[in-house]
Parts: C-alpha cells; sequence; structure tokens
C-alpha cells in the first residue's frame, strides 16, 4: 500500500499536481455528492490507497454513446481514470488487443479475480433467435453478461438501454431486448446509471464513491444513485421561474424562446424525469439541453422511447386514434357528441311525451 | 491454409467479425461480418416523423450527430419544409465539428495503436523525441523534460503490472517499424488527444447542449435560438466560444495530427500498396453553401468508378440495390435480387450457427449487414471518395493539400488507393474542415448583426400542414461515408423508414454477383507474418473506420409483418 | 328503513294531487354532491390550463405567477374533492337507505330488472320513466365508476405531486403508486384522461337530471337543494314491497 501511495504522489507531483489540487478534486467529487468538503479528505486517501481497481466494460445492443461519453470525462479526466484509477482491462472500443487476445484478456479477470472486479455494461442484452442479435467472439451477449456480470462484486448499467432496455426494447422489440436486470435476474450490487447517455460526471462520481465507501450510493426504486437522480429536472431547472409565471415558448425561435421562457408547451419532459443535468451540466458543465432551448426528452426513464413520444407534446395521445391526435382533441369531440346525443334525445323525448300527454288525455276524455 | 478469424476487431464502433484464409503469409481470401442487430426501423414504425431523428441519431453515438441529419433532412424534403439559413450555418457548424473531432479521434485513439508500439516508447530518448518533435511542428508541448515526463508516466504504469487497456497486444511484432522516438511522441499525442477532443466537442455542448447526443434538432429548423442580445440565446460569449475552440482545433490539426500522420506515414509507405479494395468511390457530398434544394455543396458529389480520377460521374440515387444473398434477411422475390432503398424490404432471417460457435458459414448468410451497390458494383464511402471527388471536381484547398501530402511523401497520385491513402485522406479533410469552420461562424454572426434571427420554418411544423401521403430522402456525408435516409409518411405517422450507411456499403458481404465487399476486397491480399498476430488485417479493416451499429439496419415494407421474436 | 323517508302527503298534494313528497337526499349527500360539483368545475378548469397553458403573462416572471396560482387553486381544490369524496364514500355504510353502497351496486334481482328498464328508457327515449325514488339502479351504476375514477383521478393526483413533496411531507408516501402507474408520464396521461371523463360525465349528468326531471316531474334537481322529491305512491309501495 505505502508503495502505491508513494507513487502516486510522486505521479501527481511530476505532473504538476500538488497534493493540495489533488485533495482538492476529491472535495469537487464530495460536492457531488453535496458531502461535507471534509470528506474529501477521506476519498484523496481511499484513492491514494487503494491498488487500481479492476474493471471491465461490456458493449452489447449499443451504440457506444457512454464510451463516448465517458471519453468526456473531465473531473477526473478519461486519462486519469485509464493510466491512474482503474485498470480497465476489457473495453472493445478503447483496448488495444483484438480477437482472441482481447476475449482471454476478459476470461482472465473473469477466472482469476471471481468477485473481485468491477463490471459496467452498455447496451441492451437481445434474448431473441436464440442470441444471435448480438454475438462477440461466437457468444451471445445473453451467455457472456450471465458469465462477466454473475462474478463482478459489483455491475453497473451505464445508459439507458442496460438499465431499462432502451431503445432496441422499445415496442415493438423486435430483437427480445432485456435491460441487464431482466437479462441476469437475482445480480447483486447492481446500479442502474440511466440516461441516453449517460453523464460522464455521474460515472465518475459512481466510481470514486463505491472505491472510497465501499459500497454503492442509495438508489431510488430503479436502482438510480439518488445523488444524480433524486431531483425532478423541472425542480432544478434555470427556467422554472418561467413555468410558474405562465410564460411558455409557443414557437421555435420566437421571442419567448428567445428570451429562455420555459419549453413545457413544446413537449418537455422535465417534471417527469430525475436526472442532474440543470445542476452538472454537460461536457463539464458547458450547457444542457434545455439550456440550448430543446426541449427535454424524459431519456433517464424508463421506457421513454415509449412513454415520453411524441417528443413534442407535453402529453401522449390516445392509443388508437393515431398518433398526432391528443386527448384534449379527442375529449373535445367526444364531449360535443355526447351534448349533442342528448340534445336530440331531448327532442326526441319532448315529442314522444307531447304523444303520450295527448293520448292520456283523449283517454281520460273517454273515460 | 488457415483460416484466422478476429472477433471482436476492437477500437471500432460496434461488433464487427472478420474471417480471413491465410496461404503463403498473404490473405487469400475474407469474409465481413457484422454481429449485432437491433431493427431500428421497425421501431419507428407509426411514429411522429419529428421525433425520429432522436431515434436514429441513437444508431451511432460515435457519429452522433449523423443519423439525427440525415433523419431531419428526409422529413424535411417529404413534408417540404425549407430550414432557414441560420439552420444550415448551425448545422454545416455542428456537422464539421463532428467531423474534425471524429477523425482526431480515430486516428489517435482507434487506429494509431496499430502503427505505434507502445511498449517501444519506453526505450526511447526523451531529448532526441523533443529534436524529432520540433523538426516537425511548432507545437510548443515539445521539450525533453516534457517527453522525459510522458516516458515517466509510462514508465509506472508499465512496472505497477496492470496493463489494462494495453495489454495482450501485439507490441514487438515486426511490423511495427516506428524508431522508438517517433513512439513516444505519438503516445504523448495519443494522451493529449484524449484531452482535446474533449474541448474541442464543447462546440456541440454550445450548439446542441450535449455530446454525444445532442439535442437541438429539429424538422424545419434548429433548436437553438439566437439573438446577440439575450442570455438565454447563441449570443456574442457563444460565439467567442465557439472561435476559440476553432482555432485551437485549426492549431491541434495542423501542428500535431498533420504532422504526425506525415511522420508515421513516412515509415510505412509500403501500405500503399496494400488494401487498395474495390476502387469505386461514391460520394453524396456536404456542407450547402446557400439554401434550398440543390444547392452547391462545398465537398462535392460523385462517383468514380475503377479508379479513374479523370472525372467524377454525377451521382443518381436511383441506381442504389441492396442485396442480402449474404445477409441474415430475405426477400419475397428471391435472395438474389437487388432492390432499391425506396423499394426496400428486408425480414430478419438468422440462418447462422447458434452461439457459441467457432467459424460461420460463409458459403451462405453470414452478417448482419445488406450489400448495397450502385449500377451494381460494390462502393467504398468514407474521407478518400469524398476528398477524391472533391480533388477531380476542383475543390481548390482539397487539391492544395493533396498534392502537398503526396509531395511530403514523395508518392504519385495511385498511392491514394490503398490503406495508408485512406488514412491521410481523412487528416486531409480533417485540416480543410477545421480551416472551413470559421467562416460558418462568421456568417452566422454577420446574420446576428443584420438581426436575422430566424431557425426554424414553422409553417411546416404541424403535422395538419403535411401532404397526406409524402415520401422524402435525405443525404448526408457521416466521418465514414455517404449516408441516406429514406421516409415514407402517410397520415402524419411513419410508414415505412430505411438507412442505407457508410458502413454497411463498406462492411457488407458479397452480393448475388459474388462480388466481395470493400472491406473483403481491401483485406485480400495483405500480407500477415503470423496468423496468430494479424495485424496488418487491423491497420487496413481499421482504414475505413469501421462503425458497425450504423451499418445494422432493417427495412420494412408495406406494414408486413416481420418475423416476431418474443422476451423470454 | 322507510323512517328515514318522511311522508308529507299533505304539503305534496297541495302541488300535485297523485305524488307524495319524500325526504331522499339527506344533507351530507347533498353536501358532498355540491362539494364534488364545485371542486370538479375548479379542478378541471385550472387542470385544463396546467395541461394546456392558454395565458401567457408578460411580465419579468418575477412578477407573474398564473401557473404557480393555478397549480396552487389546483391543490387547494384537490383538498376539497379529495375529503369530499371520502365523506361520501363514508357516508355509504351510515347514511340513510338512499345513500347507501346498495344503491350503486345492484345486489337485488329486482334492481338489476329495474336497471334494464331504465336502460330502455334511456335507450329508446320513453317518455315515461320506470318507478323509482332514490338512484335509480342504472345511474348507481354509473356513480359506482365516477367515483371509481374519481379516486384513480385523486391518486394519480397525489403520486404526480408526491416526487415533489417537501422534507417530511406525508404526500411522499404516495410515490409508491408511481410505479404502479406505469411511471410518472404515464400517471399523468391518466390523470389527464380522467378529467376528460369527468368532463364527459358532467355533462351526461346534467343532461339525464334535466331529461328525467321532465319526465317525471319529480322535481329531480331540486332534490339536490332540498333534499326533497316527489314520488307516485305506488313507486314507494313498490320499493318497500322489495325489500
Amino acid at each position: 500500500m505505502a508503495a502505491s501511495e508513494s507513487w502516486l504522489v510522486e505521479e501527481l507531483e511530476r505532473r504538476g499536481v500538488s497534493r493540495r489540487e489533488f485533495v482538492g478534486f476529491c472535495g469537487v467529487m464530495a460536492s457531488i455528492f453535496a458531502m461535507p468538503r471534509t470528506v474529501g479528505a477521506r476519498i484523496a486517501q481511499a484513492i491514494e490507497a487503494a491498488d487500481k481497481p479492476t474493471l471491465v466494460w461490456l458493449e452489447f445492443q449499443d451504440c457506444a454513446g457512454n464510451t463516448e461519453s465517458f471519453l468526456r470525462a473531465g473531473r477526473p479526466t478519461t486519462a486519469d481514470i485509464v493510466l491512474d484509477t482503474l485498470s480497465i482491462d476489457y473495453h472493445e472500443t478503447i483496448m488495444a488487443a483484438a480477437g482472441h487476445r482481447a476475449e482471454e484478456a476478459l476470461e482472465g479477470v473473469v477466472s482469476q479475480k471471481p468477485g473481485g472486479y468491477i463490471a459496467v455494461v452498455e447496451g441492451s442484452i437481445p434474448t431473441g433467435a436464440n442470441g444471435a442479435y448480438c454475438t462477440i467472439g461466437g457468444r451471445s451477449a445473453e451467455q457472456i453478461a450471465k458469465e462477466v456480470c454473475g462474478g463482478a462484486a459489483a455491475t453497473i448499467a451505464i445508459g439507458t438501454c442496460a438499465a431499462f432496455g432502451g431503445l432496441p426494447a422499445a415496442a415493438p422489440n423486435p430483437t427480445g431486448a432485456l435491460s441487464v436486470a431482466d437479462a441476469v435476474p437475482g445480480l447483486k450490487n447492481l446500479i442502474n446509471l440511466p440516461a441516453c447517455p449517460a453523464n460522464a460526471e455521474n460515472l465518475a462520481a459512481v466510481i470514486v464513491y463505491f472505491l472510497t465507501f465501499n459500497r454503492w450510493p442509495p438508489v431510488d426504486r430503479y436502482r438510480r444513485p439518488l445523488f444524480a437522480y433524486g431531483k425532478a429536472i423541472h425542480d432544478n431547472c434555470e427556467r422554472r421561474a418561467h413555468y410558474d409565471a405562465g410564460q411558455f415558448v409557443e414557437n421555435w425561435g420566437d421571442e419567448a424562446h428567445r428570451r429562455g421562457y420555459c419549453l413545457y408547451k413544446m413537449g418537455c419532459k422535465g417534471p417527469v424525469t430525475f436526472q442532474n443535468c440543470p445542476r452538472v451540466g454537460w461536457n463539464e458543465g458547458t450547457n444542457w439541453p434545455v439550456g440550448c432551448g430543446h426541449p427535454c426528452l424524459g431519456c433517464a426513464e424508463p421506457d421513454f422511447w415509449d412513454k415520453m413520444t411524441p417528443f413534442y407534446s407535453h402529453i401522449a395521445g390516445v392509443p388508437g386514434f393515431g398518433v398526432h391526435a391528443t386527448a384534449d382533441k379527442i375529449g373535445i369531440w367526444a364531449a360535443a357528441g355526447v351534448a349533442a346525443a342528448y340534445a336530440i334525445g331531448g327532442l326526441v323525448q319532448y315529442g314522444r311525451r307531447m304523444v303520450h300527454a295527448k293520448a292520456e288525455e283523449e283517454k281520460g276524455g273517454q273515460s | 491454409m488457415t483460416r484466422l478469424v478476429i472477433d471482436p476487431v476492437t477500437r471500432i464502433e460496434g461488433h464487427l467479425r472478420i474471417e480471413a484464409e491465410v496461404d503463403g503469409g498473404m490473405v487469400r481470401d475474407a469474409w465481413s461480418s457484422a454481429t449485432m442487430f437491433r431493427g431500428v426501423e421497425i421501431i419507428l414504425k407509426g411514429r411522429d416523423p419529428r421525433d425520429a431523428w432522436a431515434f436514429t441519431q441513437r444508431i451511432c453515438g460515435v457519429c452522433t450527430t449523423v443519423h439525427a441529419i440525415a433523419s431531419i433532412r428526409a422529413v424535411e424534403n417529404a413534408i417540404g419544409a425549407e430550414p432557414p439559413a441560420n439552420a444550415r450555418l448551425l448545422r454545416n457548424l455542428i456537422m464539421a465539428s463532428q467531423m474534425v473531432q471524429d477523425h482526431v479521434v480515430h486516428f489517435y485513439h482507434l487506429h494509431a495503436l496499430d502503427w505505434v508500439d507502445v511498449v517501444s516508447a519506453l526505450s526511447a530518448d526523451p531529448a532526441a523525441t523533443s529534436r524529432l518533435a520540433q523538426s516537425i511542428s511548432d507545437w510548443p508541448l515539445s521539450s525533453t523534460d516534457y517527453f522525459r515526463g510522458v516516458k515517466g508516466r509510462l514508465q509506472q504504469f508499465v512496472e505497477r503490472g496492470q496493463l489494462g487497456p494495453f495489454a495482450n497486444a501485439y507490441w514487438g511484432h515486426s511490423a511495427y517499424r516506428l524508431p522508438p522516438e517517433a513512439n513516444l511522441m505519438a503516445v504523448a499525442h495519443y494522451l493529449e488527444a484524449l484531452d482535446w477532443q474533449r474541448e474541442f466537442i464543447k462546440m456541440h455542448a454550445v450548439l446542441g447542449g450535449k455530446n454525444p447526443h445532442l439535442q437541438s434538432f429539429l424538422v424545419g429548423g434548429m433548436a437553438t435560438p439566437i439573438d446577440p442580445d439575450r442570455q438565454a440565446s447563441l449570443n456574442m460569449t457563444s460565439i467567442s466560444h465557439m472561435r476559440k475552440l476553432i482555432r485551437g482545433a485549426r492549431e491541434f490539426v495542423q501542428q500535431v495530427y498533420i504532422p504526425d500522420l506525415l511522420a508515421v506515414a513516412s515509415f510505412y509507405k509500403d501500405w500503399a500498396g496494400y488494401g487498395a479494395g474495390v476502387g469505386n468511390y461514391l460520394a453524396y457530398g456536404e456542407y450547402p453553401e446557400v439554401d434550398g434544394a440543390n444547392a452547391p455543396l462545398y465537398l462535392p458529389s460523385g462517383v468514380i468508378r475503377a479508379r479513374d480520377i479523370s472525372a467524377a460521374e454525377p451521382f443518381d440515387q436511383t441506381k442504389v440495390t441492396e442485396y442480402v444473398t449474404h445477409s441474415w434477411f430475405e426477400y419475397e422475390a428471391g435472395d438474389g435480387e437487388g432492390l432499391h432503398p425506396a423499394r426496400g424490404e428486408t425480414r430478419p432471417n438468422f440462418t447462422g450457427p447458434e452461439p457459441p460457435y467457432e467459424f460461420l458459414n460463409t458459403d451462405g448468410k453470414y452478417s448482419w449487414l445488406k450489400s448495397p451497390r450502385y449500377d451494381g458494383l460494390p462502393m467504398e464511402v468514407g474521407p478518400l471518395s469524398r476528398m477524391l471527388v472533391a480533388y477531380v471536381s476542383g475543390n481548390e484547398s482539397v487539391r492544395q493539400y493533396v498534392d502537398y501530402a503526396l509531395g511530403q511523401l514523395g508518392v504519385g497520385p495511385e498511392a491514394l488507393f490503398s490503406t495508408l491513402g485512406r488514412v491521410a485522406a481523412r487528416g486531409i479533410e480533417t485540416l480543410v474542415l477545421a480551416e472551413k469552420l470559421e467562416n460558418w461562424l462568421n456568417e452566422l454572426q454577420d446574420n446576428m448583426g443584420r438581426g436575422q434571427l430566424d431557425i426554424h420554418d414553422n409553417s411546416k411544423w404541424d403535422p395538419a400542414s403535411w401532404p397526406k401521403d409524402c415520401s422524402g430522402a435525405g443525404f448526408h456525408e457521416a466521418p465514414r461515408g455517404a449516408l441516406g435516409h429514406w421516409v415514407h409518411i402517410v397520415d402524419g405517422e411513419i410508414a415505412n423508414y430505411q438507412c442505407v450507411v457508410p458502413s454497411t456499403w463498406n462492411a457488407g458481404p458479397r452480393d448475388a454477383a459474388g462480388q466481395r465487399g470493400p472491406y473483403e476486397e481491401a483485406v485480400v491480399g495483405t500480407p500477415v507474418a503470423d496468423p496468430e498476430q494479424p495485424i496488418e488485417i487491423l491497420r487496413t479493416v481499421h482504414s475505413f473506420d469501421p462503425c458497425m451499429a450504423c451499418g445494422v439496419h432493417v427495412v420494412d415494407r408495406h406494414g408486413r409483418e416481420l418475423v416476431k421474436v418474443r422476451a423470454q | 328503513m322507510n323512517t328515514a323517508a318522511s311522508i308529507d302527503s299533505a304539503a305534496a298534494s297541495a302541488v300535485q294531487p297523485q305524488v307524495i313528497r319524500v325526504y331522499v337526499w339527506d344533507l351530507p349527500v347533498r353536501l358532498t354532491h355540491w362539494l364534488l360539483t364545485g371542486s370538479i368545475v375548479v379542478l378541471a378548469i385550472t387542470g385544463f390550463y396546467i395541461g394546456h397553458p392558454f395565458i401567457t403573462a408578460p411580465d419579468p416572471a418575477g412578477q407573474e405567477f398564473v401557473m404557480g396560482t393555478v397549480l396552487a387553486i389546483h391543490f387547494f381544490a384537490a383538498i376539497v374533492f379529495s375529503l369530499s369524496e371520502l365523506a361520501r364514500i363514508v357516508w355509504m355504510f351510515v347514511g340513510n337507505k338512499y345513500a347507501r353502497w346498495n344503491q350503486m351496486i345492484p345486489v337485488s334481482k329486482a334492481r338489476w330488472r329495474s336497471a334494464w328498464e331504465w336502460l330502455k328508457f334511456y335507450v329508446l327515449f320513453r317518455p315515461v320513466t320506470p318507478r323509482f325514488v332514490g338512484h335509480n339502479p342504472l345511474a348507481g351504476m354509473t356513480y359506482m365508476l365516477v367515483y371509481a375514477v374519481c379516486l384513480l383521478s385523486a391518486l394519480t393526483g397525489y403520486a404526480i405531486f408526491s416526487v415533489s413533496a417537501g422534507i417530511g411531507s406525508p404526500m411522499q408516501v404516495f410515490s409508491v403508486l408511481v410505479p404502479l402507474f406505469g411511471g410518472l408520464q404515464t400517471a399523468r396521461w391518466i390523470h389527464h384522461l380522467c378529467m376528460w371523463l369527468l368532463v364527459l360525465f358532467v355533462i351526461h349528468h346534467v343532461s339525464c337530471a334535466l331529461l328525467v326531471a321532465r319526465a317525471a316531474k319529480n322535481a329531480a334537481i331540486d332534490s339536490m337543494f332540498s333534499g326533497y322529491r316527489f314520488v307516485r305512491p305506488e313507486d314507494l309501495e313498490a320499493e318497500e314491497a322489495e325489500e
């Protein structure tokens, strides 16, 4: 341990990073978790003390968007993570080895470090066609996931595809795609980091949290860490004041849009989406989707491709009436229909009552 | 005859498998197979066409803008929306910065390790490395101390014994030819590029909220409001930020990427003789310079056949057909047919071995990719195609830099038809676009100054304003090549959607006539010194910059029931 | 239980010799009816605004609070609505015989037969109503459905509210319902649809009340204020015989 600590301190100093700056970085990590700054010192100790933990990153039915997001990590940077923090022994998109030698690296981790590595899964796992919809090295995604995640100390399902099934699982789910939780049932220490893609800051924070406290952060009912997914985007949004005031964008590029009014009427799903985008931003806090004028798509929520669509309507239509028929349009027509039916019925009944009364009258007159 | 399998092909996007027959130290035959399928087009059916860009965007997270652009263009073409000038400029900025960032990442992080021996860098002399670096570039990070630091970091990384992503590679292979100093310089720039790409891509955060999967696309325009007098809009703060990023990118490309490329290439000139491929080149063209349909493109469209660079013939989209003879799909009229995408049909039909398997049956169907053909011919798409077409069509910048690069390496234009030519063309394109980016930024700034703030064609936003039945096509040049989306809209819903993607063109299997796809053709004839360590095959395959998630797609015609697959 | 219906034939015969005046709707029934009516109207109008904000405030955000105010009104109306609904459900078990749950859910064969007669009355626009005193069985069943819609509406509303509820707020309990409704966005959708179902019901209810009041000449509408309704003596006898 002493050797690795001195290694880190030397390394940092040689790269012009003082110990103070390093502790400062850990303080930033602590503030992401809203912990007191003194905890930063503890994180610093933990990172220094640890041998580089092993991480393997599996890609299944994915688009590599989470890998790209990981490459945008700035605090700490990807280079820091790859070279200093973790030993990333398998990651198809960045690893130098290829073919069976790449697979040997994965097999080596699984067989030599049972229960001693972190597995990251990106992409959903198809179960259709006996697994032929995604194979790597001739093995199906499901076979690989069961073996690798089953032997891991902990598994991170990164991105909405791995966490909830995502795009491949959107209706009609042509390939029988499943989330990690569903494809590998009973997995211990599984944490979901949904969003499309997951924010690099949150991935870094989760890893540092795990390394520091040796446990996952508390999670919500969808296994998402509360520090990143504990609050609705709407409740944190920089445009919230415009919502409460009743000020909304009505057309793209109009005065309200340029002034940064609320995007609720353009279909924003911020009120039903839980993530810290407005708080931490993307690409080292440069911006976030609502900040650039586009409504939130709700990408961190389960089944968002089916439940949050149509994206430009704040509420979905009624099945069977076409994609553009809103509940309001149908409701107004139904209300008019019911009113008309009763108006006609009332007239008919009135007529029949007149006839009935006349008949009664005549019957009375005869008696 | 040795049958070798590379699966997974790493340092690419997606899941690619190469099977090759090697005899006498050379590849005699090869098969390219995509091993992942999602069915995005099936999922798109019946949805709002204005949502389609977000779905197709998720086809690929590496080239994260390209399917969104092709999709909004296809839908705009169908419904008749006309995005205003600012939308065109915003899109050009987004597309070109994607191209620049993606090419640099490809060169350093996906491709360099085929040419650069990281372990050899450990024996480099920092002072000699510094002299080498300073002899080829003015880049300031070039002191002896700097390279000593990088070497020290690498040394300690290796000594710690956990090689992580650098383990199990072919270090020390005889095909690595760079001197230790060049290797050390490349390792230093590998790390610098990792930081640079993270910084430069903030362009996309400014213009699209985030990267990957930026979120400012709209059918009919863009969602980024422009107003120099509002803090919630793209204003002068944003322009200044982007100007800084663009200039930084230009410097990095001019002073690091291009010198490195030429330095590495000078040690591997024999690779101008390998990996030629099919010799037919297709480009749809990109970067409209004015608004409206058929606008002149900065990088023109065209077709080059059989390496004839005397002139490019015009591209005619009706000549595109797709085959499924060797793909895990089936056609109603028989698997020997070739169908135009607008009439395309596909039903997944997996006939391969049940996993786990050792070899694919390459006499039958063996890939999730179809085989697109142009006028019956396999076509290579990508930077090389674009640069050849632009060169032939007389683009000044392209001509200048192609001639410069050929002159520096002392080779003739025929050297372009090769693995090395592909690598060089990618670098030249990056340079041309890095220098062009600021022009579009200036145009955008001028529009702002004139109070021209439109970003969207509102007249076609309401689906009630669309024709009841309409079709459209959207074309785009992605970093990896020519990309086309076709959409059919009925009653405001997607009736049919299809994508013909660069990696389908390049990585597709054989067609009905048995013609190999570009990867397969390019790999044939590649020398393989050690079949256990087929680094030479990787060099050629990587030179195309494979992006498999993009390539695998399925087309569904006229609501036909597809194979139903149920989750177990 | 016929003590609950006080008969004042003298008063009734002064108006119309053939009918008698019966005290049908006791006070809690009338009170909850009108509180529900009022709150549904307020909830529907504010809810429609929340779903589709048709007024845009012009001034700086800090000086306006249109959506905020509408939301606050919506929440207060929701409290009235929920408590009224709850009170009415309690009254189904302790109120008079016309307020009872078995007026809503037909358990006897006679009420099922009567429901069939009422269906024919409505569908065929018959001029004369079948015999009844309190809720007619068909209307009773409809009200049961309406209570279910009201309950669903309230629960989805609580679920949506729960995720932003304050520290220590008991409303947080309702967040367990979110996955049962298929997520927040779907809960929102159900909530929105419930509003339209209630709007449709209100149109139907008012129209029917008018139709029945005209056809039966029983002061059906006035009865929701006074509690008294005019009933043909044979209807009352038939009802008593039924028990």
